[in-house]
This record gives structure tokens, sequence and C-alpha cells, in this order.
């Protein structure tokens, strides 16, 4: 059965309020087209998950739709910086900044995939963030006694994540670095794939680099040819500078529904 | 004229010993260039860990600007993932760990979560990465930071996100290492002073056996040049 759909179609699923997985890092294979979509239909509330975020999660901070941001490091790289709209947000409190070690999204999303409701943690010992978060609490090991630092499930409602190849049942390969998306695809609900090419059903039987995502795990696939961008896909396009730096530039949410609607027709 | 991220490239390239496993994140271009000049000098065996997964890239190709991206991938000999290392550092197996902050006070506490109150915060900055899990497991923490200022180098730290096994503070004027707890000044670079260090410096400077940072060597910028053409080293620097 094919998933093949529309990205708006797609999005439309998504209610108010959800918890999304942003797969990628940084400004690294993120799923950049669909955050442009999910901005376009102003969606509210949304809880995102993600080791390390750059635009995704400051557009969709200056979009408005985000309630609160589970990461490890939320910031563009050395070369541009703060994420500014992720900053003002937190700090007029608009929205709700839940810093964890990036090792502790992983144990989350882990303690989610392995059914669990919590997961300990090793390392996280002197530090203000286990006092700041409810997130973060402390048990006793029941067989060696020792005090052990322990964190909360995340079970994300969906997972997008961006993928070099897919079919339209939805198994999914990607190419390079997997950063933590296989992981959030096991720990989500439901999983929203977009692709930079839609291979043939049959293909990646006849291939040797199989999917790292099986199928029965995702729900709808899309094809959206650079689909990451402006972040970077690996075998088909680095960073693209100059566009970050045209977001960095809006100066309002405003300005941003232009840009979007322009990156709309664009890709139409 | 000796630029400050040559300095601080090579003092991080110098701390890395043959045979390590060695971790850098993201946002981390001078620890990046400084694991590829060490392996290229005296620590060819010593192992590049990172956000991508490639272990010992060569980054022969340098067609991005992130220290996460897949350059470290493309020429890599092995996959380990992110999640592979902090298991890893978890069980006591990673040597090296490169962290950064904000914040520094002189018993080896690091902020990179927030200026203010932590309930209103007055600067809301990208948070820790993993120095919260990783200073405290891997065996040593290097930190680095390209600003040496009151502001920086603090009495109190606002927010404490980790604290744990720190080894070594790098700055542009010089190099700390703890000692029984305490930060202790070690060398200074080329062209500063004690003087100009103490007054840039919120906690009081002490030391035992004061050094003059050795400058880079004709053979460490030689490789400096051939493994880091694009200057990748000097991405902080050029953005402040």
């Amino acid at each position: 059965m094919s998933k093949l759909t529309s990205l708006p179609d797609a999005l439309k699923a998504i209610p108010d309020g959800a918890m999304l997985a942003l797969g990628g890092n940084t400004l690294n294979r993120a799923p950049m087209t669909a955050v442009y979509e999910l901005a376009r239909q102003q969606k509210r509330g949304l809880r995102l998950v993600k080791t390390a975020g750059a635009m995704d999660v400051d557009l969709l901070c200056l979009a408005g739709c985000v309630h609160s941001v589970d990461a490890g490091f939320v910031s563009y790289e050395s070369h541009f910086g703060l994420c500014p709209h992720y900053r003002k947000g937190v700090e007029q409190g608009r929205v709700q900044s839940n810093e964890h070690a990036c090792y502790t999204v992983i144990s989350a999303l882990r303690a989610s995939a392995y059914g669990l409701p919590f997961m300990p943690v090793a390392g996280l010992r002197e530090s203000d963030l286990r006092k700041a978060h409810p997130y973060f609490a402390t048990v006793r090991d029941p067989f060696g006694g020792e005090e052990l630092t322990v964190v909360r499930a995340l079970r994300p409602d969906w997972a997008i994540v961006h993928v070099q190849q897919a079919d339209e049942l939805g198994n999914a390969r990607i190419d390079g670095p997997l950063y933590e998306d296989v992981l959030m695809t096991q720990a989500a609900r439901r999983v929203l794939v977009t692709a930079e090419e839609i291979v043939p059903e049959g293909f990646f039987r006849r291939s040797e680099q199989k999917p790292q995502i099986p199928h029965f795990l995702v729900h709808s696939v899309v094809h959206q040819p650079r689909g990451a961008s402006p972040s970077s896909c690996l075998n088909h396009y680095p960073v693209d500078e100059e566009e970050v730096a045209s977001f960095l530039a809006l100066p309002d949410a405003e300005a941003l529904t232009a840009w979007l609607n322009d990156r709309g027709r664009t890709a139409r | 004229m000796i630029r400050p991220s040559d300095m601080m490239a090579v003092v991080l390239a110098r701390l890395i010993r043959d045979g390590e496993t060695v971790f850098h994140g993201v946002s981390s271009h001078l620890p990046m260039v400084a694991m590829l000049l060490a392996k290229r000098l005296h620590a060819p065996h010593a192992v590049h860990l990172n956000i991508g997964g490639g272990v010992d890239p060569t980054m022969a190709r340098q067609d991005g600007i992130s220290s996460a991206g897949s350059n470290l991938w493309t020429d890599a000999q092995a996959a380990f993932s992110l999640a592979d290392v902090f298991d890893l550092s978890m069980r006591g197996g990673l040597d090296v760990a490169f962290l950064s902050g904000v914040q520094f006070d002189s018993r080896g506490g690091v902020n990179a979560s927030l200026i203010g109150d932590w309930q209103q915060p007055k600067v809301r900055l990208p948070g820790g990465a993993g120095s919260a899990v990783l200073i405290p497991t891997a065996r040593r923490a290097i930190l680095w930071r390209t600003k040496h200022d009151k502001r920086t180098l603090v009495r109190d730290l606002d927010f404490l996100t980790a604290r744990g096994h720190v080894s070594d503070l790098v700055t542009p004027l010089c190099h700390f290492t703890m000692y029984q707890g305490e930060m202790l000044l070690n060398s200074i670079h080329p062209g500063a002073d004690i003087e100009t260090i103490a007054n840039h410096t919120g906690f009081p400077i002490r030391y035992i056996n004061l050094q003059r940072t050795p400058p880079p060597t004709q053979a460490e910028m030689a490789a400096l040049q051939h493994i880091d053409p694009g200057d990748l080293r000097n991405i902080e620097f050029r953005s402040l």
C-alpha cells in the first residue's frame, strides 16, 4: 500500500500541541521543508525534541508554533551564532526551554523505544539541570544501593525525518551520519519521512544498502527534493549559507510569512 | 604576530596523547582542527570521534562549515554514532572530551545554559550539549573559550551546567590546568602577560610553576596550513 502523499496533507494529521522529534543535527539533514510547512499551517503549542537544533527550532519559534523545546543544544554553529528567535521566546516566557544533556534526550527516547517510563543516566551528577527540571529525578539502585539520576521518557507523537531514498511503502535509507533519526522512529508513535528520491518498489531488495527505517514504522512518505535545504544533505547539497542568512535577516513573523510564501512558489 | 586561533589550536593539540579516544561536538572547530593536527604530528593513533559518527576522518574535503557534518564521515574508517560515543564515556572508555561554555569558575565549573535566574533567564544560551554527562565521565575534559574576560572567567557561575573531570582550560591569553580542584595558571601565551590576565579574570590568579607557552613551531604551522586550508580554526574569532 502506497503511503505517498503531499507534504501539506501529511502535516494536516499533526494536531496542535503535538510532540515532534525532528531528525538531523543543527544545519545537517534537518527536515526543513516540513518545518516550513508546519509554520505555514500555523501549528500551535508544538513540543519539539532534538539533541541539537538550529534553524528548524528557530524558525518554528519565530512562527509562534512552539510551546517547548527538549534539547541539549540550540544554536547555529559558530559561524551564525545563537538562535535569536528561540532565545527571545525563552527570555520572554513564550517558549519553555527544557535543557538536556544531548545524551539525556537519547536516553529519554530510548526509554520510549524500550517501553519504559524512564531511563537511568550515568554522568549527570553535579549539575543544576537536575534541580531546575522536573524530568530529572534521583532513585536508589535497588541492587547496589547507590543514587542514580533518571530521565523521564520522551514519547513523540511524530518523528519527522528527511532521508536520501525511500520507497512508497516507507522503507527509508539514510546516507552518512544517522544522528538520532532511527531511534526517533522507534520512540515515536508515528513517523513521517520526506525523501530526496522515491525509488521503485523492490529497489531495496536488489540493494545491499538496506534501509535503516523499515516500512512498517512509517505512516507517510513525501517526495521532497531539497527537503533538508538550507541544511545539508550528503550526496545532494551542502548548507545554503545565503538562505540561512536571508532567514536570519527577517525582522518578524509577518516577514516570515511572506518569505515562506516565496519559498512555496519556488518549490511548486 | 601569532594569531590566537593558531596558538589555541596548537595548545589544544599538544594536550592530546597518542592512542587516546577523543570526542568533540558541534560548534567545535578549534578542537576539530586540533585533533587533526595532533594525529598528523605526535598522536597518529589517537581516535577521533564526533557527532556525525565517522571514526578518524581526515577531512581532506572541506566543503562544510559544520563540526558535526558529513565531511567528518565521508573518508572515516568506521562508523560510531553519537549515542555510541556517549555510551562509551558512561562505561569509562572515553579519554578526552572537548567542551566549551560561556562562564567558567576556578573549580572547573561550566555554565553553558543561561545568564540570570534559571526560572526567568536574562539570556538563554545554547545549552551545554553533552557537558553534563561527559565532563563527569570522560577521563579528562578539556575546555576552550575564544573570549577571556571577567564575564567569562567568573568567581560565581549563574548556573552550574556541569562539573567533574575538567583538566585544562585554554583561552586566547593562557592555559589553565586543574590542580587539586583548583584552576591554576599554567602557561602564558606569547604576547600576553600576567597583569593582563589577572585584570581580565574574575577569580584570583594562582600558580605553582608558571611557564611561557612555547609558540607554534614551524612544523606545527605547516601542518595547520595543510590540514585546515579553509581556516576553520578561526571561525569563532571571525564571528566575535
